[in-house]
């Protein structure tokens, strides 16, 4: 779509400009609540940490490729897998998907400038970077995290494992949650209350309901981990009681506290990849979804049976039958909002006319995986398959078909779909197909034969194994298909990096998208929207006559709102036009409440518990003075 | 022509801020759920509560403590209503009021905490764990409380803004909160002497 702006138009855009803009060069990036370049850092952040996780995994997969192999060592090996874990599922995966995509695009597809709360926003950033290189200073420093990435006491307990490896585990996790829990927040309140006036909750993204979902998880279920770990922070180094059943504690304590949280994980960790395959689908599908309705309630409904499930990764530790059956059949319920998508899915593919681009191929993997590994999942409510398969490769082989395929697939074809509108330029598509490929044969040829390896009795976690067990070749295949996989990752990165470089311009809307995020130039101006964009179904971006109407509002000035850094903000249900909100711009005082909180965490891991004090003092006294000033102070 | 689009009214609905506050006290209250549910979790497997040797826990005091702070919540209701009213003057006298009575109240428990521990110590067993573990975090929630009162009291006497106002809302929604808080988690502990 090219626009022709007349001269008063052109004025308006101007003043946006002038009133977006921010600081040019690294300062601006280091005190920017621009959404957009939040979203952008998170990715970057996150594909180092993704880097980091690959790396580890494929040390691990050489270690594994042949029987007596002696690569690492069994305590490196330890880190390895322990690190690998908590990297993917903490730092890279799930910071990805919420962080990068869901900041870069939720204000976007709602037709918002900016987050409801751009500080925060910025300070959750600060705070999941500083995390991340805390706890890779403990890998660096030789005391990465060893006792598996949930960490089961008591084997975490000092007494068995006295370093400060668990330690830096516990503490980077609760500094990590910090962070995730105000960005759950942000995009709650951004989510209920920017959206573009006209889009009530039915004219809503299911990208956003997606990343609504998820964020409600995220916030009730974050609480639990993080009592989880202080509780074993306070039991390793002050003394408490919690779970050694010597002084009254119950080591499964730890285990209930941590699966309330990581269950809700694992579809925190999947939900979001289905609000990417319900934007990619429907484009290149070129259709409207297929019982939209069905499927926002399905997203709905995932994140909630999730927080009822935990026990099925507690079958094997001799809980009462009573409560295995009661968590058996709620793991089996999950069938029932995931078939739901599924089949919404394949059959606006099936029902539309699609188009076979590298985004859709993606989500057609991701589909495969997500079956497969779906499959592999029920199988875990029948109670003899659990706990005869429990701590086998069979478990490892499901959740990476889950996490990897049905929660990274979407994630690289997300890469492709949104690159033009990050870039401004086109990927190369043969590349990407080809990369595609690649990574759909690595995946399966690395995560398929661990099924097997399971039934034939190999437990996780081992560093290696005697040669007569009969595991050799299937772990060499996988090992094989490791490294494939990385080649087919590295050309998506070589892809994106070139065409960054030399694709051609894209345009808006390359691929004739219905979301909002395609109505604005690509990449988008910092004020993202010249004109608060008219919504009056889900797909407005398809609504030709509601466009031509915007670019007359620009002409004539409603819905500009150039007074100022202004957003509007709308009611919950329905998206009435409320009030018009004066955004904060650029802040310095997030990176400087990152600083203080990352020493309060060096220094509790170093036992200064008084020093740790006062820089929490510090950072209460820097919150007081950031709210002090007001965006503009307005009286009543 | 179009439509009026800024609303010629005062805004109807709640600001972001206090949707913020709402979702930051979803986060805090299941933090205390999961701590109330550890507390009946090792409650119920333990065969003495509390253990032999350790004090049973003291009654009247904390309810009624509680009782005071959740008191505290009529103040702070009134001067969230003065505010609304475009009152400075009193929604800072009512939140000062209500800061008063919460850091004596602070001040009153900090020394009981303290005094409990000359009795009996959390490292004694999982009881005192998860007695002083309970426990600490809901006074860490006063004191964050009063924290944010006293940044509030400061702010208003230069007067009343809409940003101001919706930090007025924002925090007693937060202190109605804690005062059902503290009263569920007072309700909890003192349970063990019944």
């Amino acid at each position: 779509m090219t626009t022709v702006l007349t001269p008063r138009a052109e004025q308006r855009v101007e003043r946006l400009h002038e009133i977006w803009d921010e600081r040019p060069g690294v300062l601006g990036w280091l005190t920017t609540v621009d959404h957009k370049r939040i979203g952008l850092l998170y990715l970057f952040t996150t594909m180092a940490f993704f880097l980091a996780g690959g790396v580890e995994a494929l040390l691990m997969r050489t270690q594994l490729a042949q029987p007596n192999e002696h690569v690492v060592s069994p305590g490196t090996f330890n880190e390895l897998f322990t690190t690998h874990g908590v990297t993917m599922i903490f730092f890279a995966v799930i910071p990805m998907q919420i962080g990068a995509f869901g900041n870069y695009l939720v204000p976007l597809m709602i037709g918002a400038r900016d987050m409801a709360f751009p500080r925060l926003n910025a300070l959750s950033y600060w705070i999941f970077l500083a995390s991340g290189l805390f706890l890779y200073a403990g890998v660096f420093t030789g005391h990465a995290p060893n006792a598996g990435w949930f960490d089961y006491v008591p084997i975490a307990l000092r007494r068995y494992n006295p370093g400060p490896n668990v330690d830096f585990y516990a503490l980077a996790l609760i500094f990590t949650g910090i962070s995730t829990t105000i960005g759950a927040i942000n995009l709650v309140v951004t989510i209920f209350k920017n959206r573009a006036p006209g889009m009530s909750l039915n004219r809503m993204p299911l990208f956003c309901f997606a990343i609504l979902a998820t964020s409600f998880s995220l916030i009730f279920a974050l609480p639990s981990l993080t009592v989880d770990l202080v509780f074993l922070e306070l039991q390793r180094k002050a003394g408490f009681h919690f779970f050694d059943v010597g002084h009254g504690g119950d080591p499964l304590l730890w285990q209930h506290l941590f699966w309330i949280f990581a269950h809700p994980e694992v579809y925190i960790i999947v939900l979001p990849a289905f609000g990417i395959a319900t934007s990619i689908i429907p484009t290149f599908a070129r259709r409207k979804m297929l019982a939209f309705p069905l499927v926002a309630l399905a997203e709905l409904l995932v994140a909630f049976i999730g927080f009822g499930v935990w026990a099925h990764h507690m079958f094997a530790t001799g809980l009462p039958l009573i409560a295995i059956v009661f968590f058996a059949a709620a793991s089996m319920m999950v069938v029932i909002p995931s078939t739901i998508q599924v089949f919404a899915w394949t059959l606006t593919v099936t029902m539309g006319r699609p188009l076979f681009k590298a985004p859709l191929m993606f989500i057609g993997g991701f589909i495969v995986f997500f079956v497969l590994g779906g499959l592999s999942g029920i199988s875990f409510a029948a109670i003899p398959i659990d706990q005869a398969t429990t701590d086998t490769y069979y478990v490892v082989a499901h959740f990476h078909f889950i996490i990897f395929g049905a929660a990274v697939f979407p994630l690289l074809g997300g890469l492709f779909f949104w690159f033009p509108k990050v870039t401004g330029r086109l990927y190369n598509e043969p590349l990407a197909q080809a990369a595609f490929w690649l990574t759909f044969a690595g995946t399966a040829i690395t995560f398929f034969p661990m099924h097997i390896a399971g039934w034939l009795g190999m437990t996780r976690r081992i560093y290696t194994y005697p040669s007569h067990t009969g595991w050799g070749t299937y772990n060499l295949i996988e090992s094989v298909g490791g490294f494939i996989l990385a080649a087919g990752l590295v050309l998506v990165a070589f892809n994106l990096v070139w065409s960054r470089l030399h694709g051609p311009p894209s345009g808006r809307d390359p691929f004739f998208g219905g979301t909002l995020e395609w109505t604005t130039e690509s990449p988008p101006p910092h004020y993202n929207f010249a004109v608060i964009p008219r919504v009056s179904s889900p797909y407005p971006n398809w609504d030709v006559a509601d466009r031509e109407e915007d670019a007359q509002d620009l002409d004539r000035g409603t819905r500009v709102f150039d007074e100022g850094h202004e957003t509007p903000a709308t009611t919950v249900r329905d998206g009435y036009l409320d009030d018009v909100l004066e955004m904060p711009s650029e802040s310095g005082w997030p990176i400087v409440i990152a600083l203080c909180v990352t020493l309060l965490f060096v220094l509790v891991l170093l036992s200064h518990y008084v020093s740790a004090v006062a820089f929490a003092g510090i950072a209460a006294l820097a919150l007081a003075v950031w709210h002090w000033r007001e965006p503009e102070p307005e009286p009543l | 022509m179009t439509e009026a689009v800024v609303p010629a009214r005062p805004r109807a609905a709640s600001s972001n801020g206090w949707w913020g506050m709402v979702g930051f006290v979803a986060t805090e209250a299941t933090l205390f759920g999961v701590l109330i549910g550890t507390y009946l979790y090792l409650r119920v497997r333990a065969v003495h509560w509390p253990p032999p040797g350790t004090p049973e826990p003291k009654v009247v005091l904390p309810l009624v403590l509680a009782g005071i702070l959740a008191a505290t919540s009529i103040p702070i209701f009134l001067g969230s209503r003065a505010a609304t009213a475009g009152l400075a003057r009193r929604a800072q006298a009512f939140f000062l009021i209500a800061l008063v009575v919460q850091s004596a109240y602070f001040g009153i428990q900090v020394y009981e905490m303290a005094s409990d521990l000359d009795e009996f110590t959390p490292q004694q067993n999982s009881y005192g764990s998860i007695y002083y573990t309970l426990l600490g975090a809901d006074h860490a929630h006063v004191a964050v409380g009063i924290l944010m009162s006293a940044w509030l009291v400061l702010r208003l006497v230069s007067g009343l803004t809409r940003y101001r106002l919706a930090a007025v809302r924002a925090i007693a929604f937060y202190w109605y909160a804690v005062s059902v808080i503290a009263v569920v988690v007072a309700l909890c502990l003192t349970s063990a002497a019944l």
